[in-house]
């Protein structure tokens, strides 16, 4: 494949140079058309060529494998869409399901609710302070999540400082990562703590964006925060609010490297999140596991890529609109 | 008067709080990098270290592994942050700029990895990258993820907001659109540059799962594959692993700090889109 990039370039620019030299001597004679061609056809092929190999070729590859039994020990065999019925039917899928749906549930409405009252107070600020918190708030966000991960799991260990401020409320201790019913929980914890700065700013720029006239006329009415909340602040945030909320949900589904590290989808798949239940058969290497786990994936994708290719168009087409 | 001050103070006090709730946890993290053995995890419970030492900071630095996976990954984000950039600007450029045939259709080809969830390739890059015989190398890293849809994406949204009329002057000179591309276009570009480069160097700096897939040898392993998997290997050693992850966590962190208006700004434009 690097051969094709190699061999794209020279041919582009010694095409390049001549019809520049010719336009220098008649303009008027009509642009190369090309000229053009050639070099956008250079400047894109690396990206081209790199998604090719690395992102439509594993696609395509995954769809066709989708309908393979593949095994060590004989040629692949063809099996239609058998694998489908078997993820489908597949009861394990179902609750891996449910735990990412559930999972999604606790992170998105609660990160959104934090995200928005932090974002109100930011805009009530002077510019120094305003500028101090929204640094502050997006610390987090540039934390890998294996370090909140890592992190998180030493906060909640049986002595750890979870279950010290528990015991400030006279409460606990709680086995916060070994318990069937509060793991998902505790796991959603440094979720939220993660998506925090990027809600909160995405929320701030839309506040940023309702004209100021609005509640000041709706303060001489006497209307207090909540009510300017909930009658000017949140349906001119719509746009905002829909776009946080479905690219949250698609984003918390997904889950990967917090239940992989915490728990490794335990106690008893309480924490198994789609992605992990399919990284994990994947991994387990029992015969067909591979074309099993791909098949999972794809059906996962297809219900989340819908999604957000609708929002996408959505949002987009509204912002144009709105121009 | 008293009820400015008493709303300014107001304001203090939920400026404190909410700053100490957020950055609790890594306060948290590098407190117990202070700690001795024992007292890390003690009961009764201890919240500040009896005696401030920096022996496990010292003692994790001194670790060949962990000082050789914090060198490599960060080599390895470098260049990957620089390839990510000339490949994603330039095909930025060409498709704000140029017209040429089949430009929609290849603008579908490059933008539709944005809806394509990274689970759903995964597991056959994995295949692809084995077939490739790139396993264990530093280029399995670097190079699958250079392409970005998502940062050609913003790169073009900017490159799109660019003035014509430079441009137009350039071309009536004869400069060559590659001339315009190299000495109008990137030099005006480093603000966003920085605000996409960030991501890139994160993205790399932070990434796991791909690396466990893929590096098997101990020369390759990435800074955060070690702190995943410091305790399968290594056993509880809580203050040395906080000590690590304090110490793997502060170069991005700094990262913010340096160049906070620029990614404040970022996240507001990649947000409204």
């Amino acid at each position: 494949m690097s051969v094709i990039a190699r061999r794209a370039r020279p041919t582009e620019e010694t095409l390049d140079e001549a019809p520049g030299a010719r336009r220098a001597l008649g303009k008027g004679i009509r642009p190369g058309r090309r000229q053009e061609n050639v070099t956008a056809y250079a400047m894109i092929a690396p990206m081209v060529i790199l998604l090719g190999i690395f992102v439509m070729w594993p696609l395509v590859y995954a769809f066709y494998l989708s309908g393979f039994e593949i095994s060590f020990y004989q040629d692949p065999k063809f099996v239609g869409l058998q694998f489908y019925e078997y993820v489908l039917t597949d009861e394990r899928f179902w609750r891996a399901l449910r735990v990412g749906v559930g999972y999604a549930a606790m992170v998105v409405p609660t990160g959104m609710l934090i995200g928005l009252l932090i974002a109100s107070f930011i805009k009530t600020l002077s510019i120094r302070m305003a500028a101090f918190m929204k640094t502050t708030i997006y610390v987090p966000a540039v934390v890998s999540t294996v370090v909140a991960s890592v992190l998180f799991v030493f906060m909640y260990q049986d002595q750890g400082v979870a279950n010290w401020l528990l015991s400030l409320l006279r409460a606990g201790p709680v086995n916060w990562l070994n318990s069937p019913s509060v793991a998902l929980p505790a796991i959603a914890v440094p979720g939220i703590w993660l998506g925090l700065g990027f809600t909160t700013l995405v929320m701030l720029a839309g506040l940023l964006d309702i004209p100021e006239s609005y509640y000041e006329s709706a303060e001489l009415d006497g209307a207090g925060f909540v009510k300017r909340t909930w009658y000017i602040t949140l349906p001119l945030l719509k746009n905002v609010l829909l776009y946080l909320f479905v690219t949250g949900l698609v984003g918390a589904i997904q889950m990967l490297d917090l239940p992989l590290i915490m728990t490794n989808g335990g106690p008893v798949d309480a924490t198994t999140t789609p992605n992990l239940f399919i990284f994990n058969t994947f991994r387990d290497g029992t015969e067909y596991s591979t074309s099993f786990s791909l098949t999972a994936a794809l059906l996962l994708f297809m219900v989340l890529g819908t999604i957000s290719a609708l929002v996408f168009r959505l949002v987009n087409s509204e912002k144009a609109m709105d121009a | 008067m008293t009820h400015a001050i008493r709303t300014r103070s107001v304001k203090w006090v939920l400026l404190v709080l909410i700053s100490v709730s957020v950055l609790f946890p890594l306060a948290w993290m590098a407190i117990a990098g202070f700690k001795g053995k024992t007292e890390v995890l003690s009961s009764p419970f201890q919240f500040f270290p009896e005696v401030w030492q920096v022996q496990n900071y010292v003692d994790i630095l001194k670790d060949p592994e962990f000082s050789r996976a914090l060198l490599i990954t960060f080599v390895g984000a470098l260049i990957f942050t620089a390839g990510s950039l000339a490949v994603n600007s330039m095909a930025a450029y060409a498709f704000a700029r140029l017209e040429f045939a089949g430009k929609r259709l290849w603008w579908v080809y490059c933008i539709l990895p944005m809806f394509v969830p990274s689970m759903a390739i995964l597991l056959t890059s994995f295949v692809v990258v084995t077939r490739l015989g790139m396993l264990n190398t530093l280029a399995v890293l670097i190079i699958p993820g250079v392409a970005s849809a998502v940062q050609m994406f913003f790169l073009r949204q900017f490159y799109l907001g660019m003035p014509m009329a430079v441009e137009e002057a350039a071309r009536l000179d004869g400069c060559s659109r590659w001339q315009i591309f190299l000495k109008i276009f990137l030099p005006q570009s480093l603000a966003v540059f920085v605000v996409v480069g960030i991501g890139s160097y994160m993205g790399y700096w932070n990434a796991y799962v791909w690396p466990i897939l893929t590096v098997t040898s101990p020369e390759l392993t990435q800074i955060m594959q070690f702190l995943g998997t410091f305790r399968s290997n290594r056993g509880n050693e809580w203050g040395l692993l906080m000590a690590g992850s304090t110490l793997a966590a502060l170069p991005t962190i700094a990262l913010l700090l340096f160049f906070q208006r620029y990614i404040v700004a970022g996240v507001r434009i990649s947000g409204i889109k």
